[in-house]
C-alpha cells in the first residue's frame, strides 16, 4: 500500500478546493428535509397501520376521575376499572395488564396519563387511540350538553411505556442508533455520483496508463474509497456546524425547544451494531459504485447504473412501516439479508430495536464479505478495463482478465 | 558489453482470434536508446503495454531488470503513453507534484523539480493554471514533465513527438539527449525515422507482430544496401500501404 497516503491526500485536497463541494454541503440539509417531508406525508401505509392498531384488543385498566365514562363501555372494550393508581402502574410494569389510563377530574386543564407495555414504536400509538376512542364514545352516549362539550374538547395526553419493568421511550431509543441510518442516507445521496465518477475520471482523461505504471491499481482504488469516506465526514461536519451554530445563537429568539442530550438513552450494543452496519454498508456501496465507474467508458454510460443502484438501496424506504411493524415477514427478511438492499432495512430495524443479535451478526458477515468481494472486483475491473475507452467491459473479461 | 535491462522472449499476445504479437524476442541494453518502430497496428504499443503489465501476454516472458514489471519493483520508470492525458481540472503544479510523490519524491523535492521543469519549458507562469486552460502543445510539455520527473532510469516514450510543433520537438529531443547523457535507457516508439537515426543506438521494426528488422541502426541499414531508415521503412511497409489503398 505504498503511496496510499499520497493518493488520499491528493483526492481529498482537490475535492475540498472545489466550490461545488461546499455548495452541496449547505444545500443538502434543505433538500433532505424536503424529501423527508414528502415521504412522511405520502406514507399512507404507516397511518393505515396506526388505525389498525387502534382496533387491536389489549388488556387495560381505567381510573376515571371525571365520572363521565360509562363502566359498561369500558367492559365492552375489554377493560376494567380501578381506583388504585400505583397498583395499576405496577401491573403494567410487570406485564399483568397492557395499559392503564388515568382520566383526571378536569379534562380541560389536566392531562390524561397513559401507562403502557412497550409494543414497538408504531404499535404504542394504540394506547393513545383507545384512550381517545373511549372519550369519543362516551361523549356520543351522553345526553348532557356540558358533559359532551368537556369530553369532546381539547385534551392533553402524557404517555409512559415500560419494557422489562423499566420506563422505555421508543422514540428516544431510536435517536442514537438512528444517527447511522441518517448518516448513511445523506452520504450515499451526496456522494453517489462522486463515487461513480472517481474512476471514470482517469479513463476519460486518458491518465490511466500513467497511473497504472506508477502505482498499484489496488492502492489507487482503496485510496479513492478512503478519501471518499474522509470527504463524507468533512461534509457531515460542514452540514452540522451551521445547524448547531444557528440553534445555539437563535434558540431563544425563535423559541426553539431545549435539547437535553443527557435524556437520550445510549444502548452501547445497538450503537455498536449500527456503527459496524454503517461502515460495512458504506464500503460496500462505495466499492459497488467505483466498480460500475471502472467498468464504464464514460460518465454518461455509468449514470444509467447509478439509478439502478439507488433504486436498490433506497427502494426499501417505501416499505418503512413493514420494517417496524412486521420484521419477521418474508419480504423484510429478504430485503434485510440481500446485500444490495440490506443497509436501509438493517439500520432502520436496529434503530427501532427489532433486529436480533443473531440477525445482526449474520447481516454484518454478509455485508463485510460482499464489500470485500466488490472491492477486489473494483480493482480487477479498473486494471483490466483501464484501456477500454469506448466500450463497457463484460463479465467474462473481468473474471479472466486480458 | 552492456547488460540487458529488458528481455522479451518468445512473446505472443492475442486478443480473441487476432494475434497482435507473434512469437517475438528481443532485448534492450542498459543505457542505450532503442527504437521500437513499425506502422500503425504493427504491435508497438501492445508490446510496451505488456512489458509494463497492463496487458497479459498469451505466451512468453517480458522482464525488466530480470523480473516481470511491478510498480513497487524499484525501477525508476518514466512512461509517456500513446493515449495520454492528465487530470484536466487540476492545477499544473498540483498534478506534477502528485506524480512526483507517487514516484517516490518528497513533496518539496517534487514541487522543486516541477518548478524547475516549468522554467525550462517556459511555463512557470502557468504553474497555478488549470490544465484544461492550457493549449494542446503546453499540455504535451506538462505530460513530458510528468514523465521525466524523478530522473527515471528507464524512459519509455510512445510517439513522444505526436502533437508537437518543430520548436517543441527540438526541445523534446534535447531533453531526451540529457537523459541519455545521464545514462538512462530510452525506448523510443515512433515512425519518425529522422529522429530514430539521430537518437537511437539499436532498433527493431515490427511488422504483423514479428521482427522485420533488428539490430544497430548501422547494421539494419547495411542489411538493406545502405538505404536510409526512411527508405527501409517504406520498402518494408509498402505492401501494407498498397493493401490499405
Amino acid at each position: 500500500m505504498y503511496n496510499l497516503s499520497t493518493v488520499i491526500r491528493f483526492e481529498v485536497i482537490r475535492t475540498v478546493k472545489k466550490k461545488m463541494f461546499w455548495i452541496m454541503a449547505f444545500l443538502f440539509p434543505v433538500v433532505v428535509a424536503g424529501m423527508f417531508t414528502i415521504v412522511f406525508f405520502s406514507n399512507s401505509a404507516t397511518s393505515d397501520a396506526l388505525k389498525d392498531t387502534e382496533k387491536q384488543k389489549f388488556s387495560f385498566a381505567i381510573k376515571d376521575d371525571t365520572a363521565q365514562i360509562d363502566p359498561s363501555l369500558i367492559n365492552a372494550m375489554g377493560g376494567t376499572t380501578t381506583s388504585d393508581v400505583d397498583g395499576a402502574i405496577r401491573d403494567v410494569k410487570s406485564g399483568k395488564i397492557d395499559a392503564f389510563f388515568h382520566y383526571p377530574k378536569e379534562l380541560s386543564t389536566q392531562q390524561i396519563d397513559i401507562y403502557g407495555r412497550d409494543v414497538g414504536l408504531f404499535d404504542n400509538g394504540r394506547y393513545d387511540g383507545v384512550a381517545r376512542s373511549i372519550l369519543t364514545l362516551s361523549a356520543s352516549q351522553s345526553v348532557d350538553i356540558n358533559t359532551r362539550t368537556i369530553l369532546q374538547g381539547e385534551i392533553r395526553i402524557h404517555s409512559q411505556t415500560y419494557k422489562d419493568g423499566q420506563p422505555y421511550d421508543g422514540m428516544k431509543q431510536l435517536i442514537a442508533p438512528g444517527v447511522f441510518l441518517l448518516l448513511f442516507y445523506i452520504l450515499i445521496a451526496m456522494f453517489g455520483n462522486q463515487m461513480l465518477n472517481s474512476t471514470i475520471e482517469e479513463k476519460e482523461n486518458r491518465v490511466i496508463e500513467m497511473i497504472l505504471t506508477t502505482i498499484e491499481a489496488r492502492t489507487l482504488i482503496i485510496g479513492k474509497i478512503i478519501s471518499l469516506i474522509v470527504l463524507a465526514f468533512i461534509q457531515i461536519i460542514a452540514i452540522l456546524i451551521p445547524i448547531v451554530a444557528l440553534y445555539l445563537t437563535m434558540r431563544e429568539k425563535l423559541e426553539l425547544p431545549g435539547i437535553d442530550l443527557t435524556s437520550i438513552p445510549l444502548d452501547p450494543i445497538r450503537i455498536g451494531i449500527g456503527f459496524v452496519l454503517f461502515i460495512a454498508s458504506f464500503i460496500l456501496f462505495t466499492g459497488l459504485l467505483v466498480t460500475v465507474g471502472a467498468a464504464s467508458p464514460t460518465a454518461k454510460e455509468a449514470g444509467g447504473f447509478l439509478g439502478v443502484v439507488m433504486m436498490m438501496l433506497f427502494g426499501p424506504l417505501y416499505a418503512v412501516s413493514l420494517f417496524v411493524s412486521a420484521p419477521q415477514s418474508g419480504i423484510v427478511q429478504f430485503l434485510s439479508f440481500f446485500p444490495f438492499t440490506a443497509p436501509i432495512p438493517l439500520l432502520l430495524r436496529n434503530a427501532v430495536g427489532n433486529l436480533s443479535y443473531t440477525e445482526a451478526i449474520i447481516a454484518i458477515v454478509i455485508l463485510s464479505a460482499s464489500a470485500a468481494i466488490v472491492i477486489s472486483l473494483a480493482v480487477r475491473v479498473f486494471q483490466y478495463g483501464a484501456l477500454e475507452y469506448s466500450r463497457r467491459l463484460n463479465l467474462r473479461e473481468i473474471i479472466i482478465g486480458r | 558489453m552492456k547488460s540487458d535491462i529488458i528481455t522479451i522472449k518468445d512473446v505472443t499476445i492475442s486478443f480473441g482470434n487476432s494475434v497482435i504479437i507473434d512469437d517475438l524476442s528481443f532485448d534492450i541494453r542498459r543505457g542505450e536508446t532503442f527504437g521500437l518502430l513499425g506502422s500503425n497496428g504493427s504491435g508497438k504499443t501492445t508490446i510496451i503495454r505488456a512489458l509494463l503489465g497492463i496487458y497479459r501476454p498469451t505466451n512468453g516472458t517480458l522482464l525488466i531488470e530480470g523480473k516481470p514489471y511491478h510498480v513497487n519493483q524499484g525501477v525508476k520508470l518514466g512512461y509517456l503513453p500513446e493515449e495520454r492525458g492528465l487530470y484536466k481540472k487540476e492545477k499544473v503544479i498540483d498534478v506534477m507534484t502528485y506524480f512526483g510523490q507517487l514516484k517516490g519524491l518528497s513533496y518539496r523535492e517534487s514541487f522543486d523539480a516541477s518548478m524547475k521543469f516549468l522554467a525550462r519549458v517556459q511555463l512557470e507562469d502557468k504553474a497555478t493554471a488549470r490544465l484544461d486552460k492550457l493549449s494542446g502543445g503546453q499540455q504535451q510539455k506538462i505530460q513530458l514533465g510528468v514523465t521525466i520527473i524523478g530522473d527515471p532510469q528507464l524512459l519509455i516514450l510512445d510517439e513522444p513527438t505526436k502533437g508537437f510543433d518543430p520548436i517543441n520537438r527540438r526541445l523534446l529531443m534535447s531533453i531526451i539527449e540529457e537523459h541519455q547523457a545521464k545514462g538512462a535507457t530510452v525506448i523510443f516508439v515512433t515512425h519518425q525515422m529522422e529522429e530514430v537515426e539521430r537518437l537511437c543506438d539499436r532498433i527493431i521494426l515490427l511488422k504483423g507482430g514479428k521482427a522485420a528488422a533488428y539490430g544497430t541502426v548501422a547494421a539494419v541499414r547495411k542489411q538493406h544496401g545502405g538505404a536510409s531508415l526512411d527508405d527501409i521503412f517504406v520498402s518494408i511497409y509498402s505492401d501494407e500501404e498498397e493493401s490499405d489503398v
